[in-house]
């Protein structure tokens, strides 16, 4: 597992009192406000378990907050499609990928924003199996040719066949859901082998804080009852949805947390639950866009998340820009370095532009190189015996060269070199086309899709996977 | 017939690997190899390899420092032999080279000296803060060919002017060439004050000292 630890003294956007009030405001408005829940389930199990409910309107009492924060699971491993452990979502750590289900892709080879193909999900899942910093894999693209009710088994069998790094999968309906843990079962090799080292996480986005969806809640449930982890990531938008402050916001969206913690810690002691590192976001009143890039609640749930010490899932990578450029390539460093330096954790949506509707493989590759630079940045300091050189610095004296030294040659590779980001001479960087970042990003996706053969399932596996996509076409009457 | 020694010795210096370079260089001697042939074929091709890394950015300084280790230490066990065999590594020229006065940084100047010595140059180096009359005095000493000049600094950079005109006043030029390095130097300076050459990089120095060399030979043929 790569050593994922944040270094240095502990960035916070709030302090203890602060998450501590934000969390007695989302306890009271379970209290006093309540939520409606509009699957039956998920109200009788709160209804038994000793909440005030009335129809789908439940009341969630303290002690059931208390307990389920109790057993909620402080740390999760995803592992990779080998079952190695590839990433434990605890503590200041921060692991990067890319985001799910982009509507449009902007072609890194001529530069059109079009509507993406299988093709192009394959190429990217790919290139996100190539690039050395990024550690997870999300859906990317939405491929056009493919009917929309099944895109979801098409993205996560290409997901499966194409990369061996951990999956956060986005499905639609629970059906969805449940073929696409069918197939990473098939993977793991049965349903226990899948849930002792998961490999797999499923993302759910709630409608609302207070408003939670049928099919929300169900995979909530389902999930919860079968040990498999998942992404709890209720949206409130700032404004419209919840209160127009980062603050409000954020406590009312932490309300929204609050009750998938106590509803899968009710269905499971244990259930492996992860909450929002992002939240206190609203909508540009402007534009009336989703932005993907604002600074205002960038920090804040992620300090929550450390608070209660829960796993987190992060949102950061991602530009409002339109194409790969000074906006995008800032967007995309200040978010990054922000949710690393708060230990984000889990963190996606590298590579996206247009606040989430576009796709950019080019852009995908200088996240890559951001999130190495920030790596660099931010780990541990060596200040050992060894790092010190003491002894070298004796024998070499004033005017020594360290050059030629032993302890230059064994380890200057510790020290970050880019990829991607230009350090030659102006002499040089003429001789080498006087390239920008962007057009050496689309030579980078390239030389590395020409160059990278991700490992292959076994030709049965991937059979038996296929079936999934072909019986959910057949059920769906394509 | 030594074709699996040659390629070990080149590889031994693209590794950067001492021990395999002097175990390589004893095998030639027990197996009768000519030490110049070791050279000229095994060892310098492997330092032109990992030189040609470098300038395209996929080796690193400190792997050049490995090899050019590794090819002294193949050195040291084929010098006695040439000497036993009364056999010379030919001299592809000779190099004076300096930081210029007021001046005392000497990575790179260092790193083109170690780069031509290896290549087969003959190199004397003067060290840092170096007046111009010693570089004069120095070229005419040992039969220069070649006089290298090392700046770092803006400030200091106007000392190769001086050098450059210190070798014409003497009456050296255009006899003995005069090339240039360090970080603000560019080609275009190079022109401005009358040097024969300028390169970014060590092992672009090697290639710009063996093309004046070729210059030389060829003007005193014709």
């Amino acid at each position: 597992m790569r050593d994922a630890r944040v270094g240095g003294s502990p960035f916070a956007r709030l302090s203890p009192d602060e998450c501590a009030r934000v969390h007695e405001a989302a306890v009271g408005i379970l209290e006093r406000t309540g939520a409606r829940l509009l699957e039956p389930r998920a109200v009788e199990i709160l209804r038994r378990a000793g909440a005030r409910t009335d129809g789908d309107h439940v009341w969630i009492p303290r002690e059931l907050v208390d307990a389920a924060l109790a057993t909620a699971p402080r740390s999760i491993t995803l592992h990779d499609r080998t079952g190695a452990p590839a990433m434990e979502l605890a503590g200041r750590t921060f692991w990067a990928g890319p985001g799910s289900d982009c509507l449009h892709i902007l072609d890194h080879r001529t530069g059109v924003r079009r509507t993406p193909t299988l093709d192009d999900l394959r190429e990217g899942i790919a290139l996100v199996d190539a690039l050395p910093d990024l550690d997870f894999v999300m859906s990317l693209f939405i491929p056009g040719e493919v009917d929309g009710r099944i895109a979801d088994r098409w993205q996560m069998e290409a997901m499966l066949g194409g990369t061996t790094k951990p999956i956060v999968m986005v499905s639609y309906e629970p059906s969805g859901m449940e073929d696409a843990i069918a197939m990473a079962e098939v993977v793991a090799g049965g349903p226990a082998a899948l849930a002792a080292r998961p490999f797999v996480a499923t993302y759910i986005n709630v409608t609302r804080a207070l408003l939670q969806g049928r099919s929300e809640l169900q995979k909530l449930l389902w999930l919860a009852e079968r040990g498999y982890p998942f992404l709890w990531i209720p949206v409130t938008s700032g404004g419209t949805t919840g209160p127009v402050t980062v603050g409000g916001t954020l406590a009312l969206n932490q309300a929204g947390v609050l009750i998938g913690i106590v509803l899968s810690q009710l269905v499971r002691e244990g259930a492996p639950i992860v909450v929002p590192g992002f939240g206190g976001d609203g909508l540009d009143l402007r534009t009336m866009v989703d932005p993907y890039a604002a600074p205002d609640a960038r920090g804040p749930a992620g300090a929550l998340a450390h608070w209660y010490g829960l796993p987190m899932f992060s949102l950061a990578g991602g530009s409002d820009g339109k194409v790969v450029d000074e906006q995008s390539a800032a967007e995309a460093s200040l978010t990054l370095l922000v949710d690393a330096v708060s230990g984000g954790q889990l963190t996606h949506d590298c590579g996206y532009l247009e606040s989430g509707l576009t796709g950019s493989l080019s852009q995908m590759a200088i996240c890559d190189e951001i999130v190495s630079w920030i790596r660099a940045a931010t780990r541990p300091i060596d200040v050992s015996d060894e790092a010190l050189a003491l002894s070298d610095v004796d024998a070499l004296g004033v005017e020594g060269s360290f050059l030629e030294t032993d302890h230059t040659l064994d380890r200057y590779m510790e020290r970050w070199y880019p990829a991607l980001f230009d350090r030659g001479s102006f002499e040089s960087w003429q001789a080498h086309g006087a390239t920008t970042l962007a057009q050496r990003a689309a030579e980078r996706v390239e030389a590395l899709l020409a160059a990278h053969e991700p490992t292959p399932l076994q030709p049965e596996v991937a059979a038996e996977i296929h079936e999934i996509v072909e019986r959910a076409a057949e059920a769906a009457g394509l | 017939m030594y074709e699996d020694l040659l390629a070990a010795m080149r590889q031994s210096i693209a590794d950067g690997d001492q021990d395999a370079a002097t175990a390589t260089a004893n095998q030639a001697i027990e197996e009768g190899l000519d030490p110049l042939v070791a050279i000229d074929e095994g060892y310098v091709p492997g330092l032109s390899y990992v030189g040609s890394c470098f300038s395209s950015g996929e080796m690193f300084l400190p792997d050049m420092m490995l090899a050019a280790r590794a090819m002294n230490a193949a050195m040291a066990v084929l010098k006695p032999e040439l000497a036993r065999r009364s056999q010379e590594r030919s001299v592809r020229g000779r190099v004076v080279i300096g930081t210029v006065k007021g001046d005392i940084h000497e990575i790179g100047k260092n790193l083109v000296g170690t780069m031509l010595s290896a290549s087969g140059f003959e190199v004397v180096d003067l060290g840092v803060d170096v007046a111009p009359e010693r570089f004069v005095d120095a070229a005419r000493e040992h039969s220069a060919d070649i006089v290298g000049v090392s700046a770092l600094l803006t400030t200091t950079m106007t000392g190769q002017r001086t050098v450059v005109e210190s070798l014409a006043a003497a009456g050296m030029r255009p006899g003995v060439k005069v090339i240039v390095g360090g970080a603000p130097v560019t080609r275009a300076w190079a022109a401005e004050i009358g040097a024969d050459g300028y390169s970014e990089d060590a092992v672009g120095a090697v290639a710009l000292a063996t093309k004046l060399m070729e210059g030389a030979a060829g003007a005193a043929q014709g």
